[in-house]
């Protein structure tokens, strides 16, 4: 089966004024996939959304939709979808008004119009709210609206600009789990721009994380989660420790670093070569790390601390452990059997190379 | 289409009719008003004004009127705005859409209302002299009395606009702080809430002083020939007697004198503390 | 816990005497009398029937309805193209473009008469129906401007965008998304238009002809001559009338949200 590239970006560069916002993005999407770009604000994922969208123009670099070259042309003419934070339904038209905006430029037959209308406010489940104006319905019935006016007119490409950041919580999670159900059923090709890192890591077939107008990485969530290019990815995709130190020694196996507060840790290999007496961070996330009671020994992977704070969230509870001069943060898994979460008390930290990541520092 | 076309064809109409009826006519005005008889460059018509004590006389009632209205509009707007600010959102309703009605129906007629209850067969005269307190009808128009009332009537919607604004913006929980602390209402009122209405009290009084200054219908109507005010000389000047350089001069003695006052008076409530306090 | 306070009393008394005008024309136009009095003496629309022997108020009343219309088109019109082009673009000069579109409302009524009439002698159209048009357009068009440009300041740009995207064209979106919602702002914008120029004096005095005069004007100059019911019952015309229009402006808009903005220029 041969790849079709619906979207194709090649060498972007966008500047306003002196200051450039975008640089040298390449990316291709291929037809039916899920792709999202994942930054802070002012990493320039919305202003790259903008060009595909027609808003602005690249100043340099080729965009491509379907094959065709889009530098130049407006908005009107790009047959996109696209649906954005703050909803933006007319508020002077109905919901079946709104969806039907499209068809309507597009010079769709009344009956086929009624019909296509009807069908995609029933794929977004809200097939009775037709005659409402958008001011009577909620936050998640608007931007349901919104998905299916985009929907409706079969765009070659679905642009979402933070589509969930106006909802609360609850609401997100089940649009989200709506939108991954909308993309399977009818396999758009879709772009989504988010802050989130879960919305992207739950929704995406790939991810294009940004920072600063440059591009991170490219990849499947889980190698975003799992092998990180960079250290802004790691820090920025969920909680993470970070303890600074220098590589010991480098093996075939692995390496081995003596944090700058004595701690020695033992990673598996990584995806690049230390030397020996060479800086770097290293890198564990609290979930991987396992508290046991009292003191251990000074080994490899292994810390013993006090425990400072214990906040209880549910599922699970969140620690903070003071441990050979670092503070390190330990998300422990309620089961029933784990000892009193007693702040002030000894603990023992003990985490798996397999599940340390080792970073070169960066010296300005 | 460019920007800057865009921007050109959209603005072109409105700087048409500004600067052809607005912008060159004043320029006109003024250099007109510096003009003497032989049509000269000249400033005999303003050391005219400085020199002949009628002309200050004018000016002077001018600013006596226009003082007495921002006097009677502040002392009978302050109250409104206050009831306006804690009234409910319907009450508050009623009450702007009572102040303001009247507002848009035209001053002539206004003015005759109040000629209808003032006047010497008026309503209150003849009330009075039905009751047998007065004698002879009270002369309560065509004397300044009447024009500050036509005046008060017709500017203080600006003065309640102005406070109940300002009102509005004051934090409700800054008067429980205040009474938590343990100031009494009174106190309370001194010291939160008149300190933080001052720019509403400074808006709507200049706005009030300004419109007073410069008010035509009102002192010809209310006032009569008796009592001239700048405005009303100025019209005399060029519709009767047709001393056009004249009548310039003394309009934009009218302007400059408004705004030399407003400046002062603006400069000197606006105290350091007071930018501070209300910097934007 | 309603409690009637000093607050409440003041304002009742303010509300009453700003109303009070109209509560005695009303009345005082109906007398049967020869004469102005109040409380009116018995009832009668006499004075009604002797508005129409008075040509010269049926005149100015249609000239200024006529006047004030044309204004309003006109005002609205070009003030709305005005705040259009400050709240899409920023370019510079816009601020002083703006300073200048509400200049007008700065400078005293007076002195826009005497001027306009000073140079409309030079140009020619003083005392004609173009030149009263003009002045009344000038004076009316920092309102439209800052009611449309308050209505822009509030308009959500993306719905705009969102047209683009389906496929609309600037002057469609324009037509179909943008121009709607500021329908109130604009209504608004030329109703208060239509007002100022129906009510104003004080420009018009400086530049009517003898034989052509607007309504307000010829009451004003009859008033200067003699005070009798005429001037009441034609009053209580122009009070219904003008009721009408506020009406129609609170519907439309809300006069609490006009006048806020009024205030605030100074």
């Amino acid at each position: 089966m041969s790849k079709v590239i619906d979207v194709e970006l090649r060498n972007i560069m966008k500047k306003f004024q002196n200051n450039v916002v975008v640089r040298d993005f390449n990316l291709q999407v291929e037809q039916g996939e899920f792709v999202s770009f994942l930054g802070p604000s002012g990493c320039g994922k919305t202003t790259t959304l903008n060009m595909i969208a027609g808003f602005l123009d690249p100043d340099e670099g080729e965009l491509l939709i379907k094959g065709r070259r889009m530098n130049g042309v407006p908005p009107y003419k790009r047959e996109l979808g696209m649906v954005f934070q703050t909803y933006s339904l007319f508020p002077h038209m109905t919901v079946a008004e709104n969806v039907a905006y499209g068809l309507k430029l597009r010079k769709v037959g009344k009956a086929e119009m009624q019909e296509r209308v009807k069908r995609v406010l029933e794929l977004v489940k809200l097939p009775h709210v037709a005659d409402r104006y958008p001011k009577q319905l909620s936050g998640g019935q608007r931007q349901r609206i919104a998905i299916a006016r985009a929907l409706v007119i079969e765009p070659s490409l679905l642009l979402l600009d933070e589509p969930l950041s106006n909802l609360d919580a609850k609401l997100r999670e089940e649009l989200r789990d709506e939108l991954k159900r909308l993309h399977q059923e009818i396999g758009v090709t879709t772009i989504f721009v988010t802050h989130d890192q879960e919305e992207a890591l739950s929704l995406s077939d790939r991810i294009v994380v940004l920072n600063h107008g440059r591009v991170e990485q490219i990849g499947t969530p889980e190698e975003i989660y799992n092998r990180p290019a960079s250290e802004f990815v790691h820090t920025f995709i969920g909680k993470t420790n970070r303890l600074e130190g220098v590589v010991l020694a480098q093996d075939g196996e692995g390496l081995t670093v003596k944090t700058a507060g004595g701690l020695i840790v033992r990673a598996a290999r990584q995806q690049r070569a230390f030397a020996p007496g060479e800086r770097v961070a290293v890198f564990v996330r609290p979930e991987k790390i396992r508290l046991a009671d009292g003191a251990a020994a000074d080994e490899v992977n292994h810390a013993s601390g006090q425990l400072m704070i214990a906040s209880f969230l549910g599922a699970f509870t969140e620690c903070e452990v003071k441990a050979g001069g670092h503070p390190l943060s330990v998300k422990v898994q309620m089961d029933g059997q784990g000892m009193p979460l007693t702040p002030g008390r000894a603990v023992n930290c003990r985490w798996e190379s397999e599940d340390v990541l080792v970073m070169p520092v960066e010296r300005g | 289409m460019s920007k800057r076309l865009s921007i050109l064809l959209l603005t072109a109409p409105s700087m048409i009719v500004l600067l052809g009826v607005f912008l060159i006519p004043m320029l006109l005005m003024l250099l007109l008003s510096f003009q003497d008889d032989t049509q000269a460059f000249s400033l005999q018509n303003y050391l005219l004004f400085i020199q002949d004590p009628f002309y200050l006389e004018i000016l002077w009632r001018t600013i006596r009127i226009s003082l007495w209205t921002v006097l009677c509009t502040l002392l009978l707007g302050f109250p409104v705005a206050m009831f306006m600010a804690q009234a409910s959102g319907r009450m508050r309703g009623v009450v702007t859409m009572l102040i303001l009605a009247p507002h848009l129906i035209s001053v002539v007629i206004r003015n005759f209302g109040w000629v209808v209850v003032l006047g010497e067969k008026g309503w209150i005269n003849e009330t009075l002299l039905k009751l047998g307190l007065i004698d002879q009808p009270l002369r309560l128009m065509y004397n300044e009395l009447g024009v500050v009332i036509g005046l008060t009537d017709s500017f203080i919607a600006y003065m309640v606009l102005a406070i109940a604004t300002s009102l509005y913006a004051i934090d409700p929980s800054l008067s429980k702080a205040a009474s938590i602390l343990g100031a009494s209402r009174v106190r309370t009122f001194f010291t939160v809430t008149l300190p933080l209405s001052l720019p509403g009290i400074i808006a709507g009084t200049t706005l009030v002083f300004s419109l007073s200054m410069s008010a035509f219908v009102t002192p010809a109507l209310m006032g009569g020939t008796s009592v001239k005010v700048m405005p009303v000389i100025a019209y005399e000047q060029i519709m009767s007697t047709l001393n056009w350089p004249l009548g310039a001069a003394l309009a934009f003695l009218l302007l400059g004198s408004t705004i030399l006052l407003v400046t002062l008076y603006t400069r000197l409530i606006e105290t350091k503390r007071y930018k501070e306090v209300f910097a934007s | 816990m309603k409690k009637l306070n000093g607050y409440g009393l003041i304002t009742f008394f303010v509300l009453l005497l700003v109303n009070l005008p109209f509560l005695v024309i009303i009345p005082s136009s109906f007398t049967s009398a020869g004469y102005l009095s109040f409380p009116p003496e018995g009832f009668s629309w006499q004075w009604y029937a002797k508005i129409l022997d008075r040509p010269e108020f049926i005149e100015s009343f249609w000239f200024s309805l006529q006047l004030a219309a044309i204004t309003a088109v006109l005002a609205t019109l070009i003030g709305t193209l005005a705040a259009f082009a400050l709240s899409k673009y920023r370019f510079r000069g816009s601020g002083v473009i703006n300073s200048l579109l509400l200049s007008p409302l700065t400078v005293p009524s007076l002195i826009i008469g005497i001027a306009a009439l000073l140079f409309f002698t030079r140009i020619g159209i003083a005392g004609t129906f173009t030149g009263l048009l003009l002045a009344h357009t000038l004076i009316s068009i920092p309102y439209v401007v800052r009611l449309v440009l308050t209505g822009l300041s509030t308009f959500d740009y993306t719905l705009e965008k969102a047209g683009y995207m389906l496929g609309a064209r600037p002057l469609r979106v324009f037509w179909d998304v943008t121009l709607p919602l500021l329908r109130p702002a604009i209504v608004s914008g030329m109703i208060f238009s239509f007002l100022t120029s129906f009510d104003n004096v004080t420009v018009s005095l400086f530049l009517v002809a003898p034989d052509t005069t607007t309504l307000p004007l010829a009451i004003f100059t009859y008033m200067q001559e003699t005070l009798d019911p005429l001037v009441a019952s034609i009053s209580a015309v122009v009070i219904l009338l003008s009721l009408v229009f506020i009406v129609l402006l609170e519907k439309v808009y809300g006069l609490e949200r006009l006048f806020g903005l009024n205030s605030q220029s100074h």
